[in-house]
């Protein structure tokens, strides 16, 4: 018997392809698969671009980094794993050139170097792209480095013991690694050199790194490993982990695409419904003449069911394909972004999509489905004997579970599904009340149009055809909210998730970091600065201090044995001091340092906390507040003590607040802040961040000749790569929203399909009873017209309160009222549901009466 | 297809004081009160009735499409108050063929897929075939592929006149196959229900309002007040007799 069910499904399938319900039905599967293929498939490969990104950022995917040379033993353990490995030696050494000495940060790069990326390189002939570092027994300086020791191309500077040709002027170096740690000038050599020069000895500032290319697999694989070497005192950088700059934003616009992925889905879901609705309807005939001939209520289910099931897998096949492709349009939008190696997309996004749709199918079209079932044979006799429809509560109920699955499904986050999924019930309940109100005032509100205009005669008649059908119109209403509710949020979290992009990176956002201003230069320095730039941040002390010891304890005794590499025991940390909370800091435990006492001036030498007491031997310790990123890492929070070597003395302090900062905010930040009044006795210098417009670029050249000392850093590149990642970013998300809105218009698509038939009806008495086309078209259009107008103005209500719920809670956004919503969806939603109406009632107009009547429950 | 009908002489349908009520709020209504009725294999009967009457009421419990208020009846020898709606549609299964007023033709089915519908249910070799043998047989032979909304009134009838004899069925329900076609078409559905009826030995119910069409039935009964009575040959006025009598 099945396979008779089978065969009766797929021919039944086959024929039904000619109605319009079938087709409507298909083509929101086909774009719920699509939808959540191309977002499931782009991200998944995002992903991996994203962490190329950051490993072209960091040098590699994995950066290891210590004091003495790496081992062989670990190279090969690294190569077996599957990474290419690339040699650097980062040192700071004076480099001279006809007498003039300058101190600068060498970076020593082997052939393999750069991983990723190219650097920017001038060789006398413009600027040129090249992937690779200077040759053996060539340089290539940054263009501060040339300033200050008059370099011209070509020139030999001496460097240690041997003597380089500079040939490059290095205007971007592909990678960032060897970093900002020092802030002298840089010269780029080659790793063959290293050794003539005999810098490296006993003593020496130098680092040896390896950076490491190599596959997620590869990463996962060596864990272990990388857990050891931390232990061990060696800096790890981890690509996942050390995403540098753009982690906010990228999550953000992962977290959008998840959730424009979602309401694609969600509007499909709402089209499946609509369009299985008018499939059942046209079938109960067809069930009723099977049950004469003697099927089994089993057999009708079994039968609609494969059916469905059919259409389902040719629509997940082809909206399968339809997001493969998509994904590759997003990946060629973002191609200048991503590296050109990216693996090919996995089967995974594919049976996500088959999934997708059969669940998306059962969700919401299963309990009308059922309808089939309960039909009367009897139907044959008597036409009115239709099934009552499925409960609502049941139809909604059997869709939210299965739609909260999917949100659970995709988004990994199960109080998140929950919470969105009851917040979403409730709202419904909530929105079906007030869509009953809205629509019976509206109708009350044109049942007085008491003017004789043929349009108002038009609203009026089509106000009452709307009332006559109240429950269809409650049903289409809601639908038509929930489509202009999701297109509008999408545009909406668009808009404002690029606004707040922008806002991030605003175009003053500083561009220079001058270090190393001296006590004695602060003031001229920034009597120089100041009138020529756009913007400049606080001028900030800086005093450079060692962690000791936590607690009493050493420090890697201290800290979890992870954290024992981590750099902030290695290295100095910048220490200042401030009595007012920095601008972009948040306390997030504890308290700030309570108010200085008058006369105290900050940065100034004079009184401040704890003035009476030496500070180096004071019994009680001093307060500090601590990034809570570092905390964390170390273990470490309120009242934890921790012990500075400052020059000659040891300081012990007590953690008294927690700061939260944004590192993405091109501003000076700090690890430890320390209360005014205790680090003034010992030599310190001040740093600032400035935006120096492009016009005022002759400002760094004095700067250089006047204050000699100090280190001015351009970080023009980083702002640009930066830039250019949100930019590529937001096409994507464009893309995406493209998606929606189409997903949004077969929502209109199959409403209107599904209420044709009855419209037609209507259209056919009307004319009996002598209404001629304009006429009718006038009424229809009204009805239409009124239909959106009503479901913008409930789209805008749920819109806003969901956006704002959104941004609390997923975005990490501020909330804020969007006017235009309120303006232009119910006009934009008469206009659209006016003229798609329209447009797919023009053939009933042109239909004769009788045609129009014999239509009704056989389209 | 041969002229003895099928299991001659056992009864194929028997009802035994059917009765049927509908309750609408408080009120109670009567449609079919203690009606009795045996059809015997391979006759041909007509039920008479005025409309509102209960007719299709009637045909509706006769088929077991529907369920009696009261008394009993079998049906190929089964008796359908002991079936469940599943029971009595695979008794129908096959064996029953059905030709309605308004056609109930599928609007998206050609003429073709539209007969073979039946056959699907029990698949046979042949289906397509058998299918466009009996459009052949009602003189659509041409019109296979056609859409019901391309046929004519007359046309769909026949095509659902085809539907009703594909499964080669033991007893056809008719429910006023005249009613919505002018007298001429309806007079040449006729012609070609008794004609297949006749050659394919099968037992014909036919409700009906026409009395020319009940005349060329075996047996009449009028349907009057929710009771069954027998209509004598000579008072079934003969179409020429309400001509005469309209004078």
């Amino acid at each position: 018997m099945s396979d008779v069910n089978w065969r009766l499904a797929m021919r039944s399938l086959k024929r039904d392809l000619r109605a319009a319900d079938v087709r409507a039905l298909f083509i929101a599967l086909v774009l719920a698969v699509a939808a959540s293929t191309m977002i499931a498939f782009f991200l998944d490969r995002l992903e991996r671009g994203l962490e190329r990104q950051a490993g072209q950022m960091l040098g590699g995917d994995l950066v290891l980094e210590q004091r003495d040379p790496f081992s062989a033993e670990l190279r090969e353990r690294l190569e077996s794993a599957g990474f290419v490995l690339s040699d650097q030696v980062d040192l700071v050494s004076m480099i001279s050139r006809n007498g003039r000495f300058q101190p600068a940060s060498l970076k020593a790069v082997d052939d393999v170097y750069p991983h990723y990326g190219v650097s920017y390189v001038d060789f006398g002939d413009g600027t040129e792209q090249i992937a690779s570092g200077p040759p053996p027994g060539e340089a290539w300086a940054d263009p501060r480095l040339v300033e200050l020791v008059e370099i011209e191309l070509g020139d030999r500077v001496q460097v240690g013991q041997t003597e380089l040709v500079v040939t490059g002027i290095i205007e971007r170096e592909a990678d960032q690694s060897g970093g900002f740690g020092n802030f002298n000038p840089r010269l780029m050599l080659n790793t063959a050199d290293v050794e003539a020069t005999g810098l490296v000895q006993e003593g020496s500032r130098i680092e040896f790194e390896i950076l490491a290319a190599g596959s997620p697999a590869a990463l996962d694989q060596v864990q272990g490993l990388l857990a050891e070497l931390r232990r061990d005192g060696v800096e790890v950088r981890d690509v996942r982990v050390d995403r540098p700059q753009l982690g906010n934003a990228l999550q953000r616009a992962e977290s959008y695409l998840g959730l424009a992925g979602l309401a694609a889905v969600l509007l499909a879901g709402v089209a499946v419904a609509m369009s299985t609705r008018r499939y059942v309807e046209r079938h109960l005939d067809t069930a009723a003449l099977l049950r004469c001939f003697g099927a089994s209520q089993r057999q009708l289910v079994t039968i609609f069911t494969l059916q469905l099931m059919g259409l389902a897998l040719v629509a997940a096949a082809i909206g399968a394909l339809l997001g493969l492709m998509g994904q590759a349009i997003l990946i060629w939008l973002l191609v200048s972004f991503l590296p050109m190696t990216l693996p090919p997309p996995g089967l995974m996004p594919l049976g996500l999509g088959v999934f997708t749709a059969l669940a998306v199918l059962v969700g919401f079209a299963g309990p009308t489905l059922l309808r089939i079932k309960r039909v009367s044979a009897l139907k044959v006799l008597r036409r009115e004997l239709d099934p009552l429809p499925p409960s609502a509560w049941l139809v909604v109920g059997v869709a939210s579970i299965v739609f909260g699955g999917l949100l659970w499904l995709y988004s990994g986050s199960l109080p998140l599904a929950v919470g969105l999924l009851l917040g979403g019930a409730l709202l419904l309940g909530v929105l079906w009340m007030i869509s009953a109100l809205l629509l019976s005032g509206l109708l009350r509100l044109v049942h007085r149009f008491s003017g004789r205009s043929e349009w108002s005669q038009a609203l009026r008649l089509g106000g009452r055809q709307l009332a006559r059908r109240r429950q269809a119109g409650l049903g289409q209403l809601l639908a038509f909210s929930v489509t202009f509710f999701a297109m509008a949020m999408i545009v909406l979290v668009r808009g404002d998730l690029l606004s707040t992009w922008q806002d991030q990176l605003p175009e003053n956002t500083p561009n220079y970091f001058a270090i190393n201003i001296q006590p004695s230069e602060r003031d001229p320095f920034d009597a120089a600065v100041s009138p020529r730039v756009e913007t400049q941040s606080t001028l900030y002390p800086m005093v450079r201090g060692r962690v000791i010891a936590i607690n009493d304890q050493s420090p890697t005794d201290a800290v979890p044995p992870d954290a024992r590499g981590d750099n902030s025991l290695r290295r100095e940390l910048n220490l200042t001091w401030q009595s007012e909370l920095p601008e972009g800091n948040e306390v997030v435990a504890g308290e700030w340092f309570s108010a200085p006492q008058p006369g105290s001036e900050e940065g100034g030498e004079s009184q401040g906390w704890m003035s009476a007491v030496d500070a180096t031997q004071r019994a009680t310790p001093v307060p500090i507040s601590v990034e809570d990123g570092l905390a964390e890492r170390l273990g470490l929070g309120i009242g934890d003590e921790m012990t500075f070597s400052v020059g000659s003395d040891e300081i012990t302090t007590q953690i008294t607040s927690l700061r939260s900062l944004n590192w993405d905010s091109f501003q000076p930040n700090f690890f430890v802040i320390f209360p005014p009044g205790v680090l003034e006795q010992f030599g310190h210098s001040y740093i600032t961040a400035f935006h120096l417009p492009e016009a005022e670029q002759g400002l760094i050249r004095e700067l250089i000749t006047d204050f000699p000392g100090v280190s001015l850093l351009n970080v023009d590149a980083i702002l640009g790569q930066v830039r250019d990642v949100l930019a590529q970013v937001t096409r994507a998300v464009e893309l995406v929203l493209a998606l929606v809105l189409l997903a949004g218009v077969s929502v209109l698509y199959a409403a209107l399909t599904a209420s044709l038939p009855v419209r037609a009806h209507e259209s056919g008495l009307l004319r009996v009873f002598g209404a001629g086309s304009k006429m009718i078209s006038r009424i229809q259009g009204a009805e239409y017209a009124l239909l959106g107008f009503a479901s913008g103005l409930m789209g805008a209500v749920l819109a806003e309160l969901t956006t704002a719920a959104l941004y609390l809670y997923l975005l990490d956004l501020t909330p804020r009222l969007h006017l235009g919503v309120w303006l232009l969806l119910p006009i934009g939603g008469a206009l659209l549901i006016g003229v798609i109406g329209h447009v797919l009632s023009r053939g009933l107009r042109r239909q004769a009466p009788a045609a129009s009547l014999g239509l009704l429950g056989e389209a | 297809m041969g002229s003895a009908p099928k299991a001659a002489g056992q009864p194929v349908l028997h009802a035994d004081k059917l009765s049927k009520k509908v309750t609408s709020g408080e009120r109670s209504l009567t449609i079919l009160h203690d009606l009795s009725l045996s059809v015997a294999a391979g006759e041909s009967v007509a039920i008479l009735g005025k409309s509102g009457a209960g007719k299709s009421t009637l045909l509706g419990l006769l088929a077991g499409l529907d369920t009696p208020s009261d008394g009993e009846l079998t049906l190929f020898g089964h008796a359908l108050s002991r079936l469940d709606e599943d029971g009595r549609a695979a008794l129908r299964a096959g064996r029953v063929g059905f030709v309605f007023q308004n056609f109930q033709l599928l609007p998206t089915l050609s003429a073709l897929e539209n007969v073979m519908l039946p056959l699907e249910l029990s698949p046979r070799a042949g289906e397509t075939q058998t299918a466009a043998q009996w459009l052949a047989r009602v003189g659509l032979g041409e019109r296979v592929e056609h859409l019901p909304k391309q046929l004519s009134g007359g046309e769909q009838q026949r095509v659902a006149v085809a539907r009703a004899f594909v499964t080669d069925p033991e007893l056809v329900f008719a429910d006023e196959p005249t009613g919505n076609l002018d007298p001429d078409t309806g007079a040449q559905i006729i012609d070609l229900l008794f004609t297949l009826n006749r050659e394919a030995g099968t037992t014909l119910i036919l409700v009906t309002h026409d009395h020319a069409l009940a005349r060329r039935c075996d047996r009449c009964l009028r349907l009057d007040h929710g009771k069954l009575e027998a209509v004598p040959d000579n008072i079934v006025p003969t179409a020429a007799s309400i001509d005469e009598g309209a004078q």
